[in-house]
């Protein structure tokens, strides 16, 4: 029994001349918070949908939790749709326990699990309302939880983000955060870099249809080229020679809360190297240093590098 | 199976909850009654007309008045009989109909002016009072005072300066301002306009129309007028009616008399008739007296017609623009997720199905109620009506009919809302079928009166009119193999409709853009899945 929810190997899907989603391969284990990352048009919500079995891939296989469609353990999965929408008139603490009848729930635990929902997430005041009453964020809040109410073992979350302001996109982390807590599995795609750094474990990246990452935070990071500030006393220009060091380059620096005769310099790593490896150097060559500082490179930097080329020259659909 | 129901369900409590819904039920019945009442009571509300008679000739007065008086004992002798019928203590008999008061219509326009003079006598005489008086013990307790209805029609006094024995021409340019409203006349306190002016000239006999054997070729110059009847009101046209009438029974009667023929044998002799019974040769022997009631079943049929087209163009209606709304605000997103669009579809269908049925039974349940706020002789016939209807064997085949007719033509409309954005696009796509659906509608009084015909076998066996030409027919039992072989092809195409609407519906349903055209439509139909 693989310990993989969601698997899909060599997965394709063309309509007519264009190929939407080329030979895609991913393996998304248990437990973890994945993240579907990717331009517009590059993919992601057609993989989605294949995904739920509301389409189906002209090639490759799908298996999700074991079986070979969607469809079948469909009460263990939740799925929150890019374009989000509800049933105008019904009143939200209804909707959300509809969807849970859907899926399964029995209708007075659903309506119960429906209140409970509401509650924990700040819109107890607003279960009586009809849905056209509540703002865009609040109606995306509420769909949200319609999409987990039956607690699904799966979650699919299509660009839960957008739309929502800063202090909801909180609020939905918390409620991602949650849902790993409580052993349950989220794939969700976004555009916004710093919710998939703070959330995700893995993350995909797809772009024109074809994969171009898979692995973890860390990883994504590596990719691009990284930035090292050193501080001290001596001459470091040395360390270019050093493998997987790029480049050395000494900045002016004022000595104004500085030692005397400090000094600053800049090196650029490497994609892949680790950075560690010139402070192991420096420790070994009796380098004394005052700072050692590499950013972290930003996942929108990764995304740009990978992406940006290609999405520039892009044809938009 | 458990998640089509949930779907149904819920479309089912969306519509009943509404307003809207509950209006539009109850409007029909609403309206209905109002154009009942506001009918019944215009026919009393006329307003009492003002009429003179310039009688040049000396001989037809009396003719003319005595039509008048007979116009009006007809009206107070046939509201007598309505009071007498709507207010009997047993109400609701089936026995109720307009019967007694035609035969009363009928009796009174035979009078001849001495009998009009008797009547009139008699009931200036307190004989509605003595008539009341022996009716009472019949009519329920509760039974207001009989309101004896006005004259309408009353002899207007000249103006003054009016020369009664001037020739025609002049009386009429004297009176028609009072004619054209221009000015009016004294009536007791009252200022009132003068509706008809009736003018005999003194030579009017001369233009009296005898059979000839071959009428020459008139113009409208040469055409006798006899006797003038003036009025500016075209539609109401009881007192020429009446008067034409009157004039004519006296110049025959004089004619008879000039002809040596007795005028009372003549009378009796037109009253001399023999009846002619209906029999129905199907009914069960000894009850083969075709009744009232028997009418309205073999009408039946096309009111089961006319509902089921009613019920179905608003279900079906519905569940076109439910599909496209839920189509692009992309709720279907997420049904999806949750639901196969064989669920959804055949939800749908279910849960607007039932609001169709929920719509029917709620016409005759506010039909019902209504009848029993408002007695009258009208209402009591439509409670006769619905009691054949509802204790008929057409119940059943409205029941079938009405289920096949709805899936058929449901699974098209979803196949339809599936395929298009918004609810222009389907207007284009809709107009065949619409002209389809006219077709039974405009057939329907056809094939009621011929129900083995041709044209109603030949639609019989079309599915799409199957439904409607049978219910047409059900009543006039159409042979059996007709019934069980449109049953079964009836039966047939309903099911494969659906099913290939399932498969158009499941493309459909996910698509953006454009309404296929027919070639991409005939790929969808053939494809099993997306």
């Amino acid at each position: 029994m693989s310990s993989s929810v969601l698997s899909l190997t060599n997965v394709s899907k063309r309509y007519g001349d264009f190929t939407a989603v080329n030979r895609i391969n991913l393996s998304i284990p248990k437990g973890s918070v994945y993240g579907f990352l990717g331009p517009n048009g590059a993919g992601k919500t057609t993989t989605i949908r294949m995904i739920l079995d509301i389409i189906r891939p002209d090639e490759g296989e799908i298996e999700v939790l074991g079986r070979t469609s969607a469809m079948q353990v469909r009460n263990r999965i939740g799925y929150l749709p890019e374009e989000k929408s509800l049933y105008k008139k019904m009143k939200v603490w209804a909707i959300i326990s509809y969807f849970a009848t859907l899926k399964g729930m029995h209708r007075n635990d659903a309506k119960l699990r429906a209140f409970e929902l509401l509650e924990q997430y700040g819109l107890k005041d607003f279960a009586n309302a009809t849905v056209d009453s509540l703002s865009k964020g609040m109606g995306q809040k509420v769909q949200v939880l319609s999409s987990i109410a039956h607690n699904p073992e799966l979650v699919i979350l299509d660009e839960p983000f957008s739309g929502l302001d800063p202090v909801n996109q909180e609020v939905l982390e918390q409620l991602i955060r949650d849902l790993k807590n409580n052993g349950q599995t989220v794939i969700f795609s976004t555009h916004i870099m710093q919710h998939a750094e703070r959330l995700c474990e893995r993350l995909l990246l797809i772009t024109q249809g074809s994969k171009v990452f898979d692995g973890t935070v860390d990883e994504a990071r590596a990719i691009i080229p990284r930035r090292v500030i050193l501080e001290c006393q001596d001459d470091v220009s040395a360390l270019a020679g050093l493998d997987g060091v790029l480049s050395v380059c000494e900045l002016p620096v004022s000595s104004e809360g500085r030692i005397q005769g400090t000094r600053q310099w800049e090196l650029y790593v490497k994609e892949q190297t680790n950075p560690q490896l010139i402070m192991q150097h420096c420790f070994h060559n009796s380098i004394s240093l005052s700072r050692f500082d590499f950013t972290q490179s930003s996942l929108h930097d990764v995304f740009v590098h990978l992406v940006g080329q290609e999405a520039r020259e892009h044809n938009f659909r | 199976m458990r998640v089509t129901l949930l779907i149904a369900w819920r479309e089912y409590l969306e519509n009943v909850k509404t307003k809207g819904f509950w209006i539009g039920v109850l409007l029909v019945p609403i309206v209905f009654f109002i154009i009942f009442h506001v009918s019944s009571r215009l026919a009393t509300a006329t307003p009492t007309r003002y009429y003179l008679l310039v009688d040049q000739s000396g001989r037809y007065a009396d003719s003319v008045e005595s039509a008048i008086r007979r116009e009006h004992q007809r009206r107070v002798m046939l509201d007598f009989m309505r009071y007498l019928q709507e207010n009997r203590i047993e109400s609701n008999s089936m026995a109720v109909s307009n019967e007694p008061a035609n035969q009363m219509e009928q009796l009174i326009d035979d009078f001849g002016n001495d009998e009009v003079a008797a009547l009139d006598d008699w009931l200036s005489n307190g004989g509605l009072a003595f008539a009341l008086q022996m009716a009472r013990p019949y009519l329920r307790a509760d039974t207001p005072d009989f309101e004896e209805p006005r004259p309408q029609f009353v002899a207007a006094v000249p103006p003054p300066g009016l020369d009664l024995t001037a020739p025609p021409e002049q009386i009429v340019e004297t009176l028609r301002p009072f004619l054209n409203g221009e000015q009016r006349l004294q009536a007791g306190d009252n200022q009132v306009s003068l509706f008809a002016l009736i003018l005999i000239p003194a030579d009017v006999d001369s233009d009296i129309v005898r059979p000839a054997p071959v009428p020459a070729g008139m113009t409208d110059d040469t055409r006798p007028q006899g006797v003038q009847y003036w009025a500016g009101n075209l539609t109401d046209t009881r007192l020429s009616n009446a008067i034409q009438t009157g004039i004519n029974n006296a110049i025959r009667q004089r004619e008879y008399t000039q002809r040596n023929i007795d005028f009372d044998a003549v009378r009796d002799v037109q009253r001399t008739r023999l009846p002619v019974s209906r029999l129905d040769p199907g009914k069960v022997a000894g009850d083969e007296q075709v009744s009232l009631a028997d009418t309205f079943r073999q009408w039946a049929p096309m009111g089961f017609v006319y509902l089921i087209f009613i019920s179905l163009m608003q279900s079906v209606q519905y569940l076109l623009s439910n599909t496209i709304e839920e189509k692009s605000n992309r709720i279907i997103e997420v049904l999806l997720a949750s639901v196969t669009p064989g669920e959804l579809m055949m939800g749908k269908l279910l849960g607007i199905g039932a609001t169709g049925i929920t719509t029917i039974v709620a016409w005759l349940v506010s039909f019902f109620v209504f009848i029993r706020l408002y007695q009258t002789v009208e209402t009591a016939m439509i409670v006769q009506i619905l009691d054949v209807l509802l204790s008929s064997d057409l119940i059943p085949y409205f029941v079938f009919y009405y289920v096949c007719c709805y899936a058929l033509y449901a699974g098209i409309f979803l196949a339809i809302g599936s395929l298009c954005n918004t609810l222009k696009e389907a207007q284009s796509l809709m107009v065949p079928l619409m002209m389809v659906l006219v077709v039974p509608i405009l057939t329907m009084s056809f094939i009621a009166q011929d129900p083995n015909g041709t044209m109603a076998r030949v639609m019989s066996w079309i599915p799409l009119f199957t439904p409607f030409t049978m219910m047409n027919r059900a009543a006039a039992q159409p042979p059996m193999f007709d019934v069980v072989g449109t049953t079964i092809l009836l039966v047939v195409s309903t099911i494969a409709v659906l099913w290939l609407s399932g498969r158009v519906f499941r493309q459909g349903i996910l698509r953006t853009g454009q309404p296929p055209r027919i070639l991409e439509l005939w790929r969808m139909l053939r494809k099993r899945t997306t």
